[in-house]
C-alpha cells in the first residue's frame, strides 16, 4: 500500500520533469526565459553545495527565511492562541474585539510592508512583523472557534466531578476539547506566515532570504536560480506542513476517524 | 435499612424558567433522600425530572426552596453528589483510566494513587483490560460503565443519575440494571435515579418517586419492598408496575386535556 503510493507519486513527478524538459529542450529553446529541468536540477545542487557569485547559497537563505518564519510565527501563535481562548471563553470579550478583528483582517499582509517599512525599517523585526500579521488571524479564528463550540455536557460533567474554577475547566476541559481546531489553526497558520515569508523577503524587508534572493536573481536574468530558489520555497513549506501534520496526528489520535490526506 | 438517616433534603423547591411565556418547571417540592438508598424517580415527559436532577446537582439554581445534603445548603455543583448523564459525557480525548482519574486528580491525588484508586473502580464495573481504550473504542453500555466508575471514584454522598441507559437497546439495558444493583449492592452508595421507564424503576428502586406532569409535584412515593434479584415477570412486581403506570396515565390525560382546552379559540 505504502509503497505503491510511492511508486505513483514518483511516476507523477518524473512525467512532469520529462514534459517541462523536453517542452524547453523542443520548443522553448532559450534557457534564459525556461530553463529545461535538467538545468534547474544542476542549479539547485550546485547552489546547495557551493552556491554561487555574489551571494546565492541557498542553504543559507534557507536558514534566514525559517529565521524570519519563526520570529513572526511564534509571535502570532502566542497572540492568537490566547486572544482565542480569551475571546472564545469570555462572550464580552468576543463582542469587544469583534469590530476590531474583523476590520484588520480583510487588509492583506502585503498592504502592511509600507507602513511597516516605514516603522521598522529594513529589519528582521519587519520581515517578522509582517508574517506575525498573516498568521495571527487563522491562529485567532480557529481557537476561538474550538473554544467557543466546546460542550456543555463536558464542561458540566467536569464541574459536577469537582472541576469549579474557571481555571482548572480550561486547563482541563476547554484546551483538551478545543484541541482539533487549534492544530487546524498551527497549520493554516504555519502556511499563510511561510507565504509572508517570501513576500516580506521580496520586497526587501531583509537583504537575505529565499524571497530576497528570488528577486535578486531576477537582476542577473538567471532564471534557473530563481526556479530553483522557487523549489527550495516549496519543499520547505512542504516540509513544515508535514511536521504539523505529523504533531496533529499524535496529539490527535484519541479522534474518532482523523483524515490525514 | 433500620437506620433513616437522612443525606439529601428538598425543601419548599420552586423553578421557574423566565421568559414569554415563563415556564414553572418545579412547584413547591420536597423530598428527603435516605443514607445508602436507591431512589428511583419517574414522571411524565417534560415534566422537569431533569431539572430536578440538575437543581440537586448545583447545575441550575433553584427559584426558590432550598437543597440541604447532610443539613448544609448546597452552593453550586461539586464532587460531593457527581452526575451521571443520559448522553456519553465521556471526555474522548482521555483513555478509560485518564476519564476515571478525572475527578481523583483535582482532588490533588499524586498519580500514583490516582491510578490505583482509578483501577479499583474500573475493576468494580468490570472493565479492566480497556482502561487503555478511548471512548470511540467503546460500545454504548461501556461508555456508561465508565461514566459510572468515573462518578464512584469521587466517592460521592449522593449520585445523580440522568437517565444513564435510555439510550441502550433493551437488552444491554436489562443487563446494565443487573449489574448496576450488583455495583450499588457492593458500594452501598445513596442514588437517585431518573427515568422514564417505569419497569426499570421498579426493577431498580428502593422507593420509587412518581411526579405529576409540569408543574413537577411529589404525585406519590411508594415502597418497593421486592426481595433482589427481582423476577420482571413476579405477580407483584407487575401489578407494582400497573399501580405506577395508571398513576403516570392519570398525568399524561392531565396534560392532554390541557392541552386540548388550549387549542379551542
Amino acid at each position: 500500500m505504502k509503497f505503491k503510493n510511492l511508486l505513483l507519486y514518483l511516476t507523477s513527478l518524473i512525467a512532469f520533469l520529462l514534459v517541462w524538459e523536453l517542452y524547453c529542450q523542443l520548443i522553448v529553446r532559450n534557457p534564459m526565459f525556461l530553463p529545461p529541468s535538467s538545468r534547474v536540477f544542476a542549479t539547485f545542487i550546485e547552489l546547495m553545495i557551493f552556491g554561487r557569485p555574489p551571494s546565492f547559497f541557498l542553504p543559507y537563505d534557507m536558514l534566514y527565511s525559517l529565521f524570519h518564519y519563526s520570529i513572526g510565527f511564534s509571535l502570532a501563535l502566542i497572540v492568537g492562541f490566547s486572544m482565542g481562548l480569551i475571546t472564545g471563553w469570555i462572550k464580552l470579550a468576543n463582542e469587544l474585539s469583534y469590530p476590531i478583528i474583523e476590520l484588520i483582517r480583510p487588509i492583506p499582509p502585503i498592504a502592511w510592508i509600507p507602513i511597516t517599512i516605514l516603522m521598522l525599517k529594513l529589519t528582521d523585526a519587519a520581515a517578522g512583523f509582517i508574517i506575525f500579521i498573516g498568521a495571527v488571524f487563522p491562529m485567532l479564528l480557529n481557537t476561538r472557534h474550538g473554544v467557543a463550540s466546546v460542550e456543555v455536557r463536558y464542561l458540566e460533567a467536569a464541574m459536577t466531578l469537582g472541576a469549579t474554577s474557571s481555571l482548572t475547566l480550561i486547563r482541563k476541559i476547554v484546551i483538551p476539547a478545543a484541541l482539533p481546531s487549534i492544530m487546524t489553526g498551527i497549520r493554516v497558520s504555519s502556511g499563510v506566515a511561510w507565504m509572508c515569508v517570501v513576500a516580506a523577503e521580496l520586497f526587501g524587508v531583509a537583504p537575505y532570504g529565499l524571497g530576497y534572493k528570488i528577486d535578486l536573481a531576477r537582476f542577473y536574468l538567471a532564471t534557473d536560480i530563481i526556479i530553483a530558489y522557487m523549489i527550495a520555497i516549496g519543499i520547505l513549506g512542504l516540509m513544515l506542513d508535514r511536521v504539523y501534520r505529523a504533531i496533529e496526528e499524535k496529539a490527535l489520535a484519541w479522534r474518532v476517524g482523523l483524515v490525514i490526506a | 435499612m433500620s437506620l433513616r438517616e437522612v443525606v439529601l433534603s428538598v425543601r419548599g423547591l420552586k423553578k421557574v424558567f423566565e421568559g414569554s411565556p415563563s415556564v414553572v418547571a418545579i412547584e413547591s417540592l420536597n423530598m428527603d433522600v435516605y443514607d445508602g438508598e436507591f431512589l428511583c424517580i419517574v414522571g411524565p415527559s417534560g415534566c422537569g425530572k431533569t431539572t430536578l436532577l440538575r437543581i440537586l446537582a448545583g447545575l441550575e439554581k433553584p427559584t426558590s426552596g432550598e437543597v440541604l445534603l447532610k443539613g448544609k445548603p448546597i452552593k453550586g455543583p461539586g464532587p460531593d453528589r457527581v452526575m451521571v448523564f443520559q448522553e456519553y459525557s465521556l471526555f474522548p480525548w482521555r483513555t478509560v483510566l485518564g476519564n476515571v482519574m478525572f475527578g481523583l486528580e483535582l482532588k490533588g491525588l499524586s498519580r500514583q494513587e490516582a491510578i490505583r484508586e482509578a483501577m479499583k473502580y474500573i475493576m468494580l464495573v468490570g472493565l479492566e483490560g480497556f482502561e487503555n481504550m478511548y471512548p470511540h473504542e467503546l460500545s454504548g453500555g461501556m461508555k456508561q460503565r465508565v461514566a459510572l466508575a468515573r462518578a464512584l471514584a469521587c466517592n460521592p454522598d449522593v449520585l445523580l443519575m440522568d437517565e444513564p441507559l435510555s439510550a441502550l437497546d433493551a437488552q444491554t439495558r436489562n443487563y446494565m440494571q443487573e449489574e448496576l444493583i450488583k455495583i450499588w449492592d457492593r458500594t452501598r452508595k445513596t442514588i437517585i435515579f431518573v427515568t422514564h421507564n417505569v419497569e426499570e424503576a421498579v426493577y431498580l428502586g428502593d422507593r420509587v418517586m412518581v411526579l405529576t406532569a409540569r408543574p413537577a409535584k411529589i404525585k406519590s412515593t411508594i415502597e418497593v419492598n421486592i426481595e433482589r434479584p427481582r423476577n420482571r415477570f413476579a405477580s407483584e412486581f407487575l401489578k407494582l408496575r400497573m399501580k405506577i403506570l395508571d398513576m403516570l396515565r392519570e398525568e399524561i390525560e392531565k396534560v392532554m386535556i390541557r392541552s386540548n382546552h388550549s387549542l379551542r379559540p
